[in-house]
């Protein structure tokens, strides 16, 4: 839910951008569509999305650029049981991404995979969130210095994407 | 890095791996700052690297993984291409030990980071022109944890 909540929180914040780009999706759909295929579930439709002109007022992630993101649930995920089978789906499915970050908390039950596109003027950077329920994937477009930034200590940003 | 460290993340409570590679490295050099002393560092440092991997491991035990778990990766770093150059043992039993890799002549060709406590373990990877001073400079970055290296270099315990 916490991993949800930060997507639905970015997502809004994000949609202010002027301009944001929204070009390169088959990576995206490429994801979105192994975890539908793997967990046999539908993206959620996401009618919080509407409020986003007043999440915009609250925060703005700085360097955000364009923005996609799908939010599953019951997904009935055991990571002792599916984290194996998990990582393989994802090096199937990011084939053409750079594997950036990945996180394997089962203190939290939360397996994350961050991978990067390709880059020039702005990075691409695909999440995907796995909970015991739920699973969110994100792209998203950073600027230079934003990716920077994250590279500073990639574990930790993919951990806060994590929570 | 060898498969085994896969067995290490399944017993592991969290484990966490980043990989650098190096068109990503030199995309990050090109945005650090020359302006900031600490970047600019960090930039000169990162324009000579091919590649960072960092792997931890976290455990929610002592004993959860044992020498014999990281004895396979070190039997990699063995003479002539490779030499320990630091090997620091402490009374808690934190152990940390650092690997210089030869690629020609004199020149370092990477460094291996090999720090084990009794509930973590983290392995990280250097490939390309560095130096163990550098390893200071990168400390805190890019998921390359801070060693405290010994003063006098190449010194053994």
């Amino acid at each position: 839910m916490r991993a949800r909540l930060l997507a639905v929180f970015l997502a809004a914040a994000i949609l202010a951008v002027p301009g944001a780009a929204f070009g390169a999706d088959r990576d995206f759909d490429r994801l979105v569509k192994a975890v539908e295929t793997r967990f046999g579930t539908q993206p959620l439709h996401i009618p919080l999305m509407g409020l986003a002109n007043f999440f915009v007022k609250v925060a703005r992630p700085e360097g955000a650029g364009g923005f996609r993101l799908a939010v599953f649930e019951d997904l009935k995920f055991d990571a002792d049981e599916d984290g194996a089978a998990l990582d393989r789906m994802m090096a199937s499915a990011s084939e053409g991404l750079h594997p950036l970050v990945k996180v394997r908390s089962r203190r939290d039950h939360e397996w994350t995979y961050i991978y990067t596109g390709e880059m020039g003027k702005t990075a691409r950077m695909l999440i995907a969130t796995f909970e015991r329920n739920e699973a969110t994937v994100v792209e998203v477009q950073l600027s230079m210095d934003a990716l920077v930034r994250a590279l500073g200590d990639p574990a930790e940003a993919g951990k806060a994407f994590a929570r | 890095m060898p498969a085994s460290f896969d067995k290490l993340a399944a017993k592991a409570e969290e484990s966490v791996d980043v990989t650098l590679d190096s068109n990503m490295l030199q995309l990050a050099g090109r945005f650090l700052s020359g302006q900031d002393a600490d970047q600019a560092k960090a930039k000169k440092i990162v324009a000579g690297l091919k590649g960072i991997t960092v792997r931890s491991f976290t455990f929610k035990q002592e004993g959860e993984y044992n020498a014999a778990d990281v004895d396979a990766f070190r039997e990699q770093l063995k003479a002539p291409a490779w030499s320990r150059v630091v090997g620091v043992t402490e009374k808690n039993g934190e152990r940390e030990e650092v690997y210089l890799k030869t690629s020609s002549g004199s020149q370092i060709g990477g460094i291996v980071i090999i720090s084990a406590e009794p509930k973590e373990l983290t392995i990280v990877n250097l490939s390309g022109d560095i130096s163990v001073d550098d390893l200071g400079e990168l400390g805190g970055q890019f998921g390359i944890p801070k060693v405290e290296l010994p003063k006098s270099k190449g010194k053994e315990e």
